[in-house]
């Protein structure tokens, strides 16, 4: 009876240790969701700025169509990949930093012939727009840096010793991460 | 003896060149010594009366809506550009309030030629990144053509406090520290004095009417008929030696009690003695620095060069 009692104990306090990991496994997989929520909110902000950007320029450069028209294609394939962050792996978040990436060399591109048109240059709403623009790659860039960091904190968690007992049990992965991309993903350089 | 002196006029340029670039390390921040203090002008490139106008404004717009500014003003920066400089300082200080978010840092590098306007997240409303551009090209980039730095952060800061002026939903934060800090120290010292004087007061009633206190009567109508004081330097105290009468049965006490000599009396001592610390706490609060309180930044704002 007393080595039936004591099991029971020993069973009680392993749980009540997983309990806490899990718990806290739980939790920091809520901030990596959270922080990719923010990362895919940024490039919906610049997928969103796109058209009002494009319409400006064309009309004032409308045979810079091939121009206009990549960054629009662009667009148009980088708003269907969406990722679920829960179990993304690296080669779908690569995927879609490489389709957002598009986006930002497209737009590099633009800006650069934009550089051609004086009037365009000097347009109030352009100037705005630029600035926009320019504001949301700062925020794309700092939410990724900030999803990188929850996706570190969570994966040392998984990955250490005992806790790495608790996440195969219950299936905690270890989380792909933004990789630097040279020349890709640099925010388009605005000259004024 | 030339040489050594040519040697030490180059240590003392390389010296003064390395002082005139800033990272957001070395940045001197006055405001973390004194809470009035929103300029860092460094280099002294503002005059003193754009400080202290800037100082004032911005004073006000932290002490009405809770946004708090850095706003700083130098030769050059170390840094990759302004906003990487901004981000940098904004992320090592968390300026603003944690719960608001509503952080602002102002920075202009007239060596660089390039200034930034950065919004913490919770002012990215009252301040989209457009309208930090359409403030940059109206307000600040003709004073900066002109080199008129002083007319430049002055037409910044004038519009920038419109537009947070015109937003009802930023209210100050009324758990910022130095808005009631000062207000709260002397009501809490006043009181505290306050009390001490109540305490001290009632020793001494209590004192006196124990002293009249007639054991065989029960009435407080004892007086003192005789008194006899004895003065011990060895053990540094004065004993007293009282003779009371009653008024009412005739009955006499002896009282005996010993006085300190190092202490003036119980209860007044103490309190001045607490007092007195409080005092001082309270005292150096006064000009006390300001503290961040853990804003963050998303990176919302405006740059530009000229």
């Amino acid at each position: 009876m007393k080595k039936i009692q004591s099991i029971f104990i020993a069973i009680m306090a392993v749980f009540s240790l997983s309990s806490c990991t899990y718990n806290k496994l739980v939790e920091q997989e809520e901030a990596v969701t959270r922080a990719w929520a923010d990362v895919e909110t940024q490039y919906q902000r610049r997928a969103d700025l796109i058209p009002n950007i494009v319409n400006t320029v064309k009309g004032y450069a409308a045979h810079e169509s091939e121009t206009l028209e990549a960054v629009i294609n662009a667009r148009s394939k980088a708003t269907q990949i969406t990722i679920d962050p829960t179990n993304a792996t690296p080669e779908q978040i690569a995927a879609f930093q490489a389709a957002q990436g598009e986006i930002s060399q497209a737009l590099g591109r633009l800006l650069a012939v934009s550089e051609n048109y004086p009037d365009l240059k000097a347009n109030e709403q352009f100037s705005e727009l630029q600035a926009q623009l320019e504001g949301t790659e700062n925020r794309i860039a700092e939410s990724r840096r900030l999803y990188n960091e929850t996706v570190q904190t969570y994966n040392v968690s998984v990955r250490r010793f005992p806790n790495n007992i608790w996440a195969m049990i219950f299936g905690f992965e270890k989380k792909a991460m933004f990789t630097a991309e040279a020349g890709a993903e640099k925010a388009p350089e605005v000259q004024f | 003896m030339r040489k050594v002196l040519l040697i030490l006029y180059s240590l003392f340029v390389a010296v003064a060149l390395y002082a005139a670039t800033y990272t957001p390390d070395n940045l001197p921040v006055p405001y973390l010594e004194d809470k009035t203090q929103y300029v860092s002008n460094p280099d002294g490139i503002l005059s003193q009366d754009a400080v202290d106008s800037l100082n004032t404004w911005l004073g006000q717009m932290e002490e009405r809506h809770g946004v708090q500014t850095v706003l700083a003003v130098v030769e050059h920066i170390d840094a990759a550009d302004t906003y990487d400089f901004c981000m940098k300082l904004g992320l090592k200080y968390g300026i603003g309030s944690k719960e608001k978010n509503t952080g602002l840092i102002i920075l202009l590098s007239t060596g660089d030629r390039a200034y930034t306007i950065l919004t913490g997240r919770g002012l990215e409303g009252t301040l989209p990144d457009a309208i930090c551009k359409r403030i940059e090209n109206h307000q600040m980039l003709p004073a900066l053509r002109e080199s008129d730095w002083d007319e430049a952060m002055l037409a910044t800061v004038r519009a920038i406090t419109k537009y947070v002026d015109g937003d009802d939903s930023l209210v100050g934060d009324s758990d910022f520290e130095h808005n009631d800090g000062d207000g709260t120290a002397l009501t809490l010292f006043l009181l505290f004095l306050a009390g001490a004087l109540g305490l001290t007061i009632y020793a001494v009633w209590k004192d006196k009417r124990m002293k009249s206190y007639c054991p065989s009567c029960h009435q407080y109508k004892m007086k003192k008929i005789a008194g006899r004081t004895t003065k011990n330097k060895l053990l540094g105290i004065r004993s007293h030696h009282d003779t009371y009468q009653c008024t009412n049965c005739s009955f006499i006490k002896e009282l005996h009690w010993d006085e300190d000599l190092h202490s003036t009396g119980g209860a007044a001592a103490a309190g001045g003695a607490l007092g007195g610390s409080f005092f001082g706490s309270g005292g150096s609060g006064g000009f006390s620095g300001g503290s961040f309180g853990g804003g963050s930044f998303g990176g919302g704002g405006a740059s530009g060069r000229f």
